[in-house]
This record gives C-alpha cells, structure tokens and sequence, in this order.
C-alpha cells in the first residue's frame, strides 16, 4: 500500500513539477509569478483534446500540437503583454496582475467559445494497469512519467550544459550587465515563454489525460506555485523537488487520512515554509537587481 | 591616427534635469581618455548611454565610423564596446570561468541541438573558446581561482575578473568604470601598469573614469573633466593640472545650474 501510493504521488507530483519548472524560469528571469501559467497548461490540454477528439489526428500529432501550441499562447503573453510593462521599467507587480488579466480571459474565452463541460479524453492511451508483484501502475502513470523524466533531464542538460543555460543563469543574475556582455536578452526570454509554455501545455495534455480537461483546471497550477516557493522561488531544482514532495505528501494524505483534508496539508506546507525558511529550500537571498 | 568613437553633442534629460549637456568627445584609436569630474557630473550617465542603457534625448555616438545611438546593449557589446562598473556587477552565482564564458560566446554559433548533442563542429569550437578564455584569466592571474563563485571572490580579484569579461567580448574599446575604487597608492600604480599592458597587448582604446588623480594624470593622453554634466575642459593632463575652471569645480565653486 505504502508503495502504491508513493507510486501514485510520483506520477502527480511529475505533472506539478512540469508545471512547475516552467513558472520558476519566468520567475528567476523576470521576477514576477506567471499567474497565466496555468491556463497556457489549460490551453494546451483543450488543444489536444480538439486535436484527438474533434480533428481525429492520432494522439502523438495532437500531443505534440497540444506543446506547441501552448508555447505560442505563452511567447505571445510575453510579446503582447509583458513585454510592453518591462519596456516602462514599471514595477514587477504590473506583470503580475497583468497575468491575472490574462488568466481571467482565457478561462472566459474558453467558457465562452467552447463551453464550461467537463470533457474526457478518449482512450487514447489504455486504462490498464501492469501489475508488478503487489503494485499497480497504470499505462498513463508509466507514460507520464517517461514523459517527465525525459523533460526533466533534457532541462537539467539545457541549464548546465549549453550558452541558452548559461545566458539565463546569467540574465537571471543580473538582466542588464548580461546584455552588456552581448546577451540578446529579448531572445532568451522568448526561448524561456517557449519552454515554460511547452511544459504547461505537456502538463495540461497529461493532467487531462488523467482526469477531465476543463477551463478552471489551470487553478492546478497554484500547486505548482506552492512547489515553487517550497523548493525556492527561481530555483529550477528545488521547483522539481518541491513538485514530487507536494505531489507524494497530497496521495498520502488523501490514501491514508482523508481526501477533504488534501489541500488543508498543501497550504499548511506553504505557511510553513513561509514561516520557517521563507527563501525556500534552495532559494537564494534576493540580491540587488538593479 | 584613425578615430575609434565620435561623439557629438550627446545630451541626456532625466525629467527636468539635464544629465549630460552636450557632451563632445573624439577619441583616437589607441590613447587612454580620461573623464573625470566630482560626483555626480554625469560621468556613468555617458557610460550607459555609450553601451545602450540610456537612450540618448539627442546627440550622436559613432563607433568606427558607424551609427551606433540607438543600439541596445548587446548591439553595442557585439559592435566591440566593453565595459566594467563602478560598483562590481559579477554574475555572482556562476563561477568565474563562466563569467568570462559568457562574454566569450558571442561569436558561438547558435544552435541547441548542436550543444546538446555534442556535435564535433560544436565541440571544436566551444574547446577553442574554452582555451581562449582560460589564457584570459591566465594573463589576469585568475586561472587558479576558475571553479570558484565569482561572489566568493576577494575584492581586487572581482575587479580584474571584471575587466577579464569585458576583454572576453574582443572589444576594440574598453571603458572602464573607476577602476581604481577602493585600492590604495601602490595598488593603483601597479593598475596603471596592469592597463597599459593590456592596451599594448589586446590593441585597445580606453575610455576611463576615475578619481584617482595620480591614475589619470599618468595613463590618460587627453582628459575631459564634467560638472553638472556640462564639459568645462578639455585637454592634456598638463592642460588640465593648470585649468582655473577645473580647479574651481574641485575645490567647491560657483554651482553651474543647466
């Protein structure tokens, strides 16, 4: 049972931390919380959903619309609105609402021009589950967390290992001394919307493959946000470890205490660490940005 | 001698307040330039409309004969400007191999699938960076501290590993943002020296603000002193030793409103 569940909680917290990675990014970079995050997840999971269900493409071609997709939607966030309030110097705090605006409207566009049902996936991927001794895994589970584990490692290369790594490391340190060192930062912040919204959109295809797609579903991302701030805001890391410890502590709890009282555990955590070591668990001290 | 930056009538406005007030300058290819003024007089206000951070009100900045005024910074940084800061701006977190790293990759082909691969062309090319930038921190005596965290740095290493990521970029001018702050007499003789060896040896044109006179007035072929963001002088450091008005600005005078 104990295994089981742990199973369980990895493959959650896998779809948290895809989420969740992607809204750290931002964050190191241009210090605001993408609250439109979720709904570029939610965006994502719609467009596959269509891909599959309306369009009938096969699920490999929808995944990967689903992903591209949800990139675009993010890239244009960042060009048609945050961009605009970074070119005034305006306080972080205008991105932030401003992403409210955004997540507001989408949810409504999509009330709007496709409905508030809940909608299900079609068994695109089996619902069976292998056996292995006294565990059940899912075929989804298994899939999602390849899925993850891939993302997961590629990202890790693409942080430490090549000049898109370093650029963001560096304009994540400070913006303006890294374009001084001729670091297009417009480019990278483009490329950074891109990969964040591609892991929403992956997170969003994944969650509804798992439960129903809906146009409140981006509200998972505020799980993501609770991971972020667990693991440090702006810390890539520590948003991955943050995901799976969210994800595992919420399965233990509703498997061995009560559903209802799941969330309870997760806002408590973010009070707690809030209390305790407010930088999170890898964050560092805010530096001077300017 | 060939100029390697022109700048005319350059003027920065701040609200009402006027930052830089038609600000001339020609500097020759291979001389030290020295700015100095007291505080205040708009010297890093240049700086940052030089590199791009500052959009200019009006004025023209010409670097090798090209248009450079409305560049943005990473423009200017690939054009061959490169800079240093008053108050040091490492990447703190990363180490100090990739601090000069950075600045070395500007002329790296772009390609993501190249470096996460690993391809041969990509590898040459990143080993022949890599050599570059540790022959870099050799000549300014930081090869032996590479891996560490820039952050973790001793002060007088900050500095040079400062002025090691600017020469990363193969800039043609160099402008160094008081290079001499916080270091004392001997230091700042052994920096005169340690500059122009570096001129000599990379083929450099310095721009300099410093206040350290004994810096200036022994490195610098011409000087421009600034106050209130106005030029109240210019010409050789014997020029300028014996200007009234400089004298003036230094010792406490009338205040020039603009």
């Amino acid at each position: 049972m104990f295994i089981q569940q742990l199973v369980n909680g990895v493959s959650i917290g896998g779809i948290y931390a895809l989420m969740a990675t992607g809204y750290a990014l931002i964050y190191s970079l241009l210090g605001f919380s993408n609250w439109a995050h979720g709904d570029v997840a939610m965006l994502g999971a719609y467009i596959g959903f269509l891909c599959v269900a309306t369009v009938r493409m096969p699920f490999w071609l929808s995944a990967l619309t689903a992903l591209l997709g949800a990139g675009v939607i993010s890239i244009l966030n960042e060009r048609l609105a945050y961009r605009r309030i970074r070119r005034n110097n305006a306080p972080t705090m205008f991105l932030m609402i401003a992403a409210m605006g955004l997540s507001v409207t989408f949810q409504n566009m999509v009330i709007v021009f496709l409905g508030p049902k809940f909608r299900t996936y079609p068994p695109v991927i089996p619902v069976k589950a292998i056996s292995l001794g006294s565990i059940k895994i899912g075929v989804l589970d298994i899939f999602s967390m390849a899925f993850v584990i891939i993302a997961m490692s590629l990202l890790e290369l693409l942080i430490t290992k090549t000049k898109f790594g370093l650029a963001i490391r560096a304009a994540s340190s400070n913006m303006i001394t890294a374009s001084l060192m001729g670091i297009n930062i417009d480019f990278y912040i483009t490329l950074v919307f891109l990969l964040a919204g591609s892991f929403a959109g992956a997170g969003g295809v994944l969650l509804g493959l798992k439960y129903t797609v809906y146009p409140q579903m981006g509200n998972v991302s505020l799980k993501a946000f609770i991971a972020s701030v667990f693991g440090g805001l702006g810390s890539v890391r520590g948003a991955i470890v943050g995901a799976f410890i969210i994800g595992i502590m919420e399965v233990f709890v509703s498997g061995f205490i009560t559903s209802g009282l799941r969330d309870l555990f997760t806002f408590g955590l973010l009070i707690a660490i809030l209390l305790i070591k407010p930088s999170g668990l890898f964050g560092i001290d805010i530096q001077d940005k300017a | 001698m060939k100029e390697i930056l022109k700048i005319d009538n350059l003027t920065k406005k701040f609200g009402g307040v006027c930052a830089i007030d038609n600000f001339s300058v020609t500097l020759e290819e291979g001389t030290v330039h020295g700015l100095i003024g007291p505080n205040g007089a708009g010297k890093t206000t240049i700086f940052n409309t030089i590199t791009g951070i500052y959009k200019p009100t009006s004025g023209i900045i010409e670097f090798m004969g090209k248009d450079i005024t409305n560049k943005k910074p990473y423009q200017v940084a690939q054009e061959g400007i490169g800079r240093t800061f008053q108050n040091i701006r490492l990447f703190s977190q990363l180490s100090v191999l990739e601090n000069v790293f950075i600045a070395g990759h500007l002329d790296a082909d772009y390609d993501l699938f190249a470096a996460i691969l690993r391809l041969s062309k990509f590898g040459k090319k990143e080993k022949y960076l890599r050599e570059n930038c540790i022959e870099l921190l050799k000549i300014l005596g930081l090869y032996d501290r590479m891996n560490e965290k820039a952050g973790s740095l001793p002060y007088g290493h900050q500095r040079k590993l400062e002025i090691a990521r600017a020469l990363a970029l193969r800039p043609k001018l160099l402008l160094l943002d008081e290079p001499a702050a916080g270091m004392n007499r001997d230091e700042s003789k052994e920096l005169v020296e340690f500059i122009n060896e570096l001129k000599e040896k990379f083929k450099l044109t310095i721009l300099m603000v410093e206040h350290h006179m004994d810096v200036v007035m022994s490195i610098c072929r011409r000087i421009t002193v600034l106050n209130f963001g106005k030029t109240i002088a210019e010409g050789t450091p014997k020029e300028i030793q014996t200007n009234k008005l400089v004298r003036e600005a230094y010792l406490g005078g009338e205040d020039v409103a603009c």
